[in-house]
């Protein structure tokens, strides 16, 4: 056993310091479509992107970073509007942090609502070495009666409905929501039908949205800190 | 290797057709359960699957089987507008929930299926008779429909009940919701009520373009993505006759095993961590989290999404790179060796997995179970052997096996796969053709099947496109779904705290499973 | 003579509660219980207690026999106690039994028949307490002994009955013949005489008068081997006098150990008081082990009762043990602490038992599995049977902390005692009692939580209702009783210092209770011990409360002054503080805008959370079950169907316990006879040659006898 403790008392700290210090290192993360399109691109970028990101009316350069899948069939290319960097997470117009005592200390309970795997797992990946959450006080609880964020992964399917609006019930109150991923957003790739009629905006009060498909751990650790009051966020239009 | 038809087409009167390396044998209904029976009793060809398609003429029901590269078909057709089938699940129990699928999604009844219904479709959430796939259109939502479904017993004891777990439990689980039968302390009988992410991929690919159902297809699974889109471009290459150029060959191997080490990585430290062993997950962690910034700084993603694409892969990669890449995979390759040794000196850890979930030879084979799961059972059905494809029956390496099928003994397979992995990246990357990377397909009308060995295991999927490329029936059958029908004869007979261990051994996906 | 009016008057009450009981119908029936039971309880608790404070022994001659016996009536401190505590079970039951019987029946028309037994047990039981001589104790018994057994199977005439007939029947056979060897050595028939000349015994006679004594005695008392009549017997008495029979019937046997051993008999050696001592501790193991894991309501109490008996013969056996190795103040710690535990049982048994009687109701729920939910039903009910559930497992403020804790501390004290056998044989005592304080708690957690916590899980919960009668005020004043004494145990230590002085010939309630409330100069204690404990609050309330003082205190030599010390009362008061401190934080000071919202269990978020979905009695006990599975040897049974081989259709398991006792003693007990005269049967062929032989055989023989005994 004690070879173990040698083994971890070995390794060398590999903690990103983000939030104090940028993190630039590389594959940290795919970059996503910028809010704002560089001039001329928005053309190159509707005959391309297959998901429709930028949005009516026809011939602006609006664009909804819900939409975006990381198809990279736009290349990715910064001509046409793709930005590095992972701070991609908004407020909604409803919503807003927690109050500030929860500052140093919140508890996040994580549904899966139907997940393919990849932002789960990029959830999951919030706790190893290398981002190591805790270091802002984030912990993730197995029961929704002590947690203070909801995390919603996930394609909503009908099947789950009753299982989110269950967690979210038994949460007490304050609480916030947080959707991650194009899934959660838009519907993603999946299309709405009888199996995925809704999106989990239209059943619970959403606070904070993350783009991507699968947002980086950085851009989830980056809501997490917009929604616990430890950073401010821009709200959106 | 004829022996079967010889003896198939003397005992009954079928048709044969053979189509590139696929043996089709026509049938009438009431003889597949037969026929299925020799082909898997008596040759050992592997069972795979159940594809239902309907075309212009009619029905037709595909069993698929594999073995020594060749691939047979048994195939019923039916022209009634609701055609009815025998079960062969008597005979090869590996059917059952392929059955019990097509049942709740088509409506299609089964003759001698002993239990359908309330499988894909949960009875407490949808009335009965939707059947989504069997119409063309798409059905309502079901809104107000209620009903109480109280869990199915089986266990027949004084003090039994029902300990369930789930469908939202543990910190970071998938959601599925475990009925687990027991007296106590004991699980008895452990059933996985599952598809509660079910998303209806197959529904929906109909009538989508190609390009637009592997997006899909990859995000089935997300942490076999590129493996999935893979078996996809594969079926659509066969039906459109092209072969993917030298480099996007070497490229599409090359990813194919880098996913495979990431996903393998990943599997050791779930199981880590659901014994509590943390030093071992978190450097774990640290590796997995090496192989996916690696996989973002060369492909653009990190979980691959968006390179496979029909007829080649979408980007290319210089050989320099690839080189780094692989040099970079062999370090993180020793520091995994390093924690590996350490694990295997643990005692602790190993006595929560050894002797553990253990599945005998004949329960893998009877439940069609595939991957790293039937390896330590030494039953090996991978496709890179049995229907090789790609560069795989050019390179030289092995397909690690264990016997006493326990949980320690899928460890060793596991981490025995990422050492053949990376030999196979060693061996490809020492001399790469130049070229293109992809060559554009022109589509044809036609089915074809696609078998591809996904980090799970044996990944099958079989499309029909029509000549504009849009994809009119989709039909995936990943290695979760097989390997969870046979997860239950892990737990039972063992206590609660080894549960979550066996589930982190088995290493299944629920998202792919649901589809 | 004028002394005993209020005794003869309690006699009197219950002797009209037998001849009413005749007379009167049915439905007065209740009223006739209630009221004679009540007023017979009282005038003899008012007659008993303060006789027992003025330490008189005195004895009544009412009546001769054949010219020679008298019929003598003994009342010492010993007896007068064991007459209060009867007492206070009589005025509860009585109260219970009218309430019950006042209750529409259906169908069972069980204890219509019995109240006359009911007040003939009292009044023998009354007389085996206060027998002077061995003949009316004798007499005594036999009465109690039939008229129990005529309450237990009158509900139905069954096996249960018979059996507790059959094997009391051969106790009081021993004690008997105990009590002959005693007489015959002394003299003379009376126990006076008895005490006497018992010092001039042989040590082998003292041995069988032990050992028979022993015997008979705790076949009543519920002490291992020949206990396997108790589960059965209680679960098979009449649901309205039941808790009088769990209260008052097992301290006859106890009575009868501790007069023979302690007060008949003074204890020179140290093997009758280890053999005590070890039978009382493997009698409470098995006791808490089987009550873990039954699931009928009633036979888990009734284990449970041979678990208490069995920590109050720890209790005795390790006074006799101090006794004869001369530290007569540890003795008198371990007798009251036996006393004490002995006075609890009696106040919490009977009130679980009424709780017990509650719940099954008229349909009969007995099964642990089949209930749930309880609470929301009765709430009275459940809130007294949680005070009950609070004091067996020793849970202060309540009085079962009290007495197990003092057992502890007694067979603590043997660090002092010399002989390494000795020490051995106390620790090991010490191990079973921790176990099975641990074990008590599991099993009765797990009773009040299966049964009146979580949703129901049969049908037969939702019929319940609670009818709220005479039978809430037996059980709250119970319950009160268990608190009062959990938190005034210094008022009561004294009272059983008295009962236990003459027996260990010292008394030490100035030593296990010092009187902090006087001033410095009338207690035992130094003066800076006295000021010591003094700062840190010993004398709070002094000036209101009568007494001694609230703290429980045992001085050891100047190495270490204080061996052990606690204060309920002081405990009891540091909790109320916790609470209201908390209570005001909560409700008095909300942190802005606090808001209550209710949801429903958290269950996964599954759509609804069923009833089979929840933990079953035998689901909790499973682990116990597996840990113990050596001892308890059960023999499983599973079956599995299925379809073409994997479809399963059904799985079937059955485990079947067969209890320790009934194992070892009463199978062999009952199959070697027969299994001796399957053997002995072969002499008798039918052939007339044959028996002929045998006639011839046996006249030689005693010719041949005959023929010896001549020379």
């Amino acid at each position: 056993m004690s070879r173990w403790v040698v083994k971890g008392l070995r390794g060398r700290c590999r903690s990103s310091q983000y939030p104090v210090k940028e993190e630039k290192a590389p594959g940290v993360s795919p970059g996503i479509i910028g809010e704002r399109l560089p001039q001329g691109s928005a053309l190159g970028l509707r005959e391309r992107c297959p998901m429709g990101v930028i949005c009516d009316p026809p011939g602006g350069d609006l664009v909804d970073r819900g939409r975006c899948i990381h198809c990279l069939r736009c290349g990715p290319s910064p001509s046409l509007g793709w930005e590095e960097g992972f701070e991609w997470a908004r407020f909604t117009p409803e919503g807003g942090p927690l109050p500030p005592s929860f500052k140093g200390s919140v508890h996040i309970r994580v549904v899966d609502v139907g997940d393919c795997g990849a932002c789960l797992n990029e959830v999951k990946l919030l706790n190893n070495p290398y981002y190591n959450m805790h270091r802002s006080g984030l912990f993730i609880t197995p029961t929704p009666r002590k947690a203070d964020v909801l995390l919603v992964v996930g394609r909503l399917t009908e099947h789950m409905k009753i299982p989110l609006i269950r967690t979210y019930e038994a949460m007490p109150s304050p609480k916030r929501v947080v959707v991650v991923g194009a899934c959660g957003l838009s519907g993603g790739i999946f299309e709405r039908d009888f199996i995925t009629p809704n999106v989990v905006q239209e059943m619970l009060p959403v606070d904070v949205e993350v783009p991507g498909c699968p947002p980086p751990p950085l851009a989830i650790y980056h809501a997490l800190l917009l929604v616990s009051g430890q950073m401010k966020g821009e709200y959106e239009r | 290797m004829y022996d079967f038809l010889n003896q198939i087409q003397s005992s009954f009167s079928v048709k044969i057709k053979e189509k590139d390396d696929c043996i089709y044998i026509l049938c009438p209904s009431n003889l597949s359960p037969k026929i299925c029976d020799i082909l898997f009793s008596k040759f050992d060809y592997i069972f795979s699957g159940i594809i239902l398609d309907r075309d212009d003429m009619g029905w037709k029901l595909y069993y698929i089987f594999f073995k020594a590269h060749k691939v047979v078909l048994v195939e019923v057709s039916s022209s009634r507008p609701i055609p009815i089938f025998h079960s062969i699940s008597p005979y090869i129990h590996g059917a059952d929930w392929h059955e019990r699928e097509i049942e709740d999604l088509f409506g299609i009844r089964f003759q001698g299926h002993p239990k359908l219904g309330n499988f894909v479709l949960h009875d407490d959430v949808w009335p009965e008779g939707v059947a989504p796939m069997m119409h063309k259109d798409f059905p309502d939502p079901s809104f107000d429909y209620w009903q109480d479904l109280p869990p199915q017993r089986l266990l027949d004891a004084k003090g039994a009940f029902v300990m369930s777990v789930g469908p939202v439990f543990s910190g970071e689980a998938e959601s599925v919701h475990f009925q687990i039968e027991t007296i106590g302390e004991e699980i008895v009988r452990c059933y996985p009520r599952l598809f509660y992410k079910y998303r209806a991929v197959e529904k929906k690919a109909e009538l989508m373009e190609i390009d637009r159902v592997i997006f899909l297809c990859e995000r089935i699974n997300g942490k076999s993505a590129f493996s999935s889109a893979l078996c996809l471009c594969q079926a659509v290459e066969d039906i459109c006759g092209i072969t993917p150029p030298p480099r996007a060959q070497v490229l599409r191997v090359f990813f194919c095993e880098l996913e495979r080490i990431r996903h393998h990585i990943g599997v050791i430290e779930g199981i880590c961590s659901s014994t509590g062993l943390w030093i071992a997950s978190n450097a774990m962690g640290i590796l997995e989290e090496r192989v996916l910034r690696l996989c973002c700084t060369l492909t653009g993603h990190r979980y691959l999404f968006g390179m496979a694409i029909a007829g080649g892969v979408s980007k290319d990669i210089s050989s320099e790179t690839l080189k780094e890449a692989s040099e970079e995979l062999e370090r993180v390759f020793l520091e995994f060796k390093e924690i590996e040794d350490l694990l295997v000196s643990t005692s602790s850890f190993l006595d929560r997995i050894e002797e553990v979930g253990v599945l005998n030879r004949s329960q893998v084979r009877d439940y069609a179970m595939v991957g790293p799961v039937a390896r330590g059972c030494e039953i090996i059905n991978d496709m890179r052997v049995v229907r090789p494809y790609l560069l795989y029956s050019h390179i030289n390496f092995g397909i690690p096996t264990e016997r006493e099928g326990d949980g320690y003994a899928r460890l060793r397979v596991f981490c025995a796969e990422i050492e053949q992995s990376l030999r196979i990246i060693k061996e490809i990357i020492q001399d790469i053709p130049g070229g293109p990377v992809a060559i554009t397909p022109e589509y044809r009308a036609g089915s074809g099947v696609g078998a591809v060995e996904a980090p799970g295991g044996a990944n099958i999927q079989w499309v029909r496109i029509d000549e504009g490329g849009r994809v009119l029936r989709y039909r995936i059958i990943p290695p979760s779904f097989m390997n969870w029908h046979g997860f239950h004869n892990a737990v039972e007979g063992f206590a609660f705290q080894d549960f979550p261990i066996i589930l982190a051994t088995f290493g299944l996906s629920v998202a792919e499973n649901d589809r | 003579m004028w002394r005993f009016t209020l005794f003869f008057l309690s006699l009197g009450c219950f002797l009209l509660g037998i001849i009413g009981d005749r007379v009167l119908s049915r439905r007065e029936c209740g009223w006739l219980v209630g009221l004679a039971g009540v007023t017979g309880g009282i005038f003899l608790f008012i007659w008993s207690l303060p006789l027992l404070l003025s330490r008189e022994v005195f004895s009544l001659a009412i009546y001769r026999f054949f010219g020679k016996v008298k019929w003598i009536l003994s009342f010492d401190p010993l007896s007068l106690f064991f007459l209060a505590i009867t007492s206070v079970v009589i005025i509860a039951s009585s109260l219970f039994a009218s309430s019950m019987m006042g209750r529409k029946r259906e169908g069972r028309g069980e204890d219509a028949c019995v109240s006359w037994v009911y007040f003939s047990i009292i009044i023998s039981s009354i007389f085996v307490l206060t027998a002077g001589d061995v003949f009316s104790f004798l007499l005594a018994w036999e009465m109690m002994s039939i008229f129990i057994y005529l309450m237990v199977s009158c509900p139905s005439k069954s096996s249960p009955g018979y059996l507790m007939l059959a094997i009391g029947e051969a106790g009081t056979m021993a004690i008997m013949m105990a009590f002959l060897l005693l007489a015959n050595h002394a003299g003379s028939l009376e126990f006076s005489t008895i005490a006497q000349g018992s010092t001039t015994l042989s040590p082998a006679i003292r041995w069988w008068v032990f050992i028979l004594s022993f015997v008979g005695f705790g076949i009543k008392a519920g002490l291992v081997p020949l206990n396997f009549w108790l589960p059965r017997a209680y679960s098979a008495s009449p649901r309205a006098f039941i808790p009088f029979i769990a209260g008052a019937t097992l301290n006859l046997g106890l009575y009868g150990i501790i007069r023979v051993n302690a007060s008949l008999l003074f204890p020179i050696g140290v093997g009758p008081g280890l053999v005590v001592l070890l039978t009382g501790a493997i009698t409470a193991l098995v006791g808490v082990l089987y009550a873990s894991i039954e699931d009928d309501f009633k036979r888990l109490l009734a284990h449970s009762s041979i678990e208490n008996a069995g920590i109050i013969t720890i209790g005795v056996g390790a006074g006799l043990i101090f006794l004869s190795l001369g530290h007569p103040s540890f003795a008198s710690i371990s007798f009251i602490a036996s006393l004490y535990h002995l006075l609890n049982h009696s106040i919490f048994k009977p009130l679980l038992f009424m709780g017990a009687s509650e719940v099954e109701g008229s349909k009969g729920l007995r099964s642990l599995d089949e209930m749930g939910g309880i609470l929301k039903k009765m709430p009275y009910t459940g809130l007294f049977v949680l005070v009950g559930v609070l004091s067996i497992s020793a849970m202060p403020p309540f009085n079962g902390f009290i007495s197990e804790w003092l057992t502890l501390e007694g067979l603590l004290r043997s660090v002092e005692v010399h002989p390494l056998g000795v020490r051995l044989a106390f620790v090991l005592a010490g191990v079973l009692l921790a176990l099975t304080a641990g074990l008590a708690v599991t099993c009765f957690v797990r009773l009040f939580s299966m049964a009146f916590l979580g949703r129901a899980r049969s049908s037969h919960v939702q019929v319940l209702r609670e009818k709220r009668g005479v039978d809430m005020m037996a059980m709250a004043l119970l319950a009160l009783m268990c608190f009062v004494l959990g938190v005034a145990p210094t008022y009561v230590i004294p009272v059983l210092d008295r009962v236990v002085s003459p027996i260990c010939g010292t008394g030490s309630s100035p030593y296990l209770v010092p009187a902090f409330f006087h001033s410095p100069g009338n207690s035992h204690l130094p003066l800076a011990f006295f000021h010591d404990f003094e700062k840190i609050g010993a004398r709070i309330g002094h000036s209101i409360l009568p007494g001694r003082g609230l703290v429980i205190l045992h001085r050891g030599g100047n190495i270490n002054p204080v061996v052990f010390v606690a204060s309920p009362a002081y405990m009891l008061v540091t909790i109320l503080v916790i609470v209201l401190f908390a209570m005001v934080i909560t409700e008095i000071f909300p942190l802005r805008g606090r808001r209550i919202e209710r949801s429903p269990v958290w269950a996964g978020g599954i759509k609804r959370l069923f009833s089979e979905m929840t933990y079953t009695a035998s689901g909790f006990a499973q682990p116990i079950r597996v840990i113990f599975e050596a001892l308890l040897r059960p023999r499983h049974v599973e079956e599995r169907e299925s379809l073409a081989g994997h479809f399963q259709m059904r799985i079937r398991r059955e485990s079947v316990h067969i209890h320790l006792m009934d194992r070892f003693v009463l199978y062999p007990l009952v199959k070697g006879p027969s299994y001796l005269s399957a053997k002995l049967a072969k002499m008798h062929g039918g052939e007339v040659n044959t028996y002929t032989a045998y006639v011839f055989v046996v006249l030689v023989g005693v010719m041949l006898c005959l023929g010896f005994s001549f020379f």
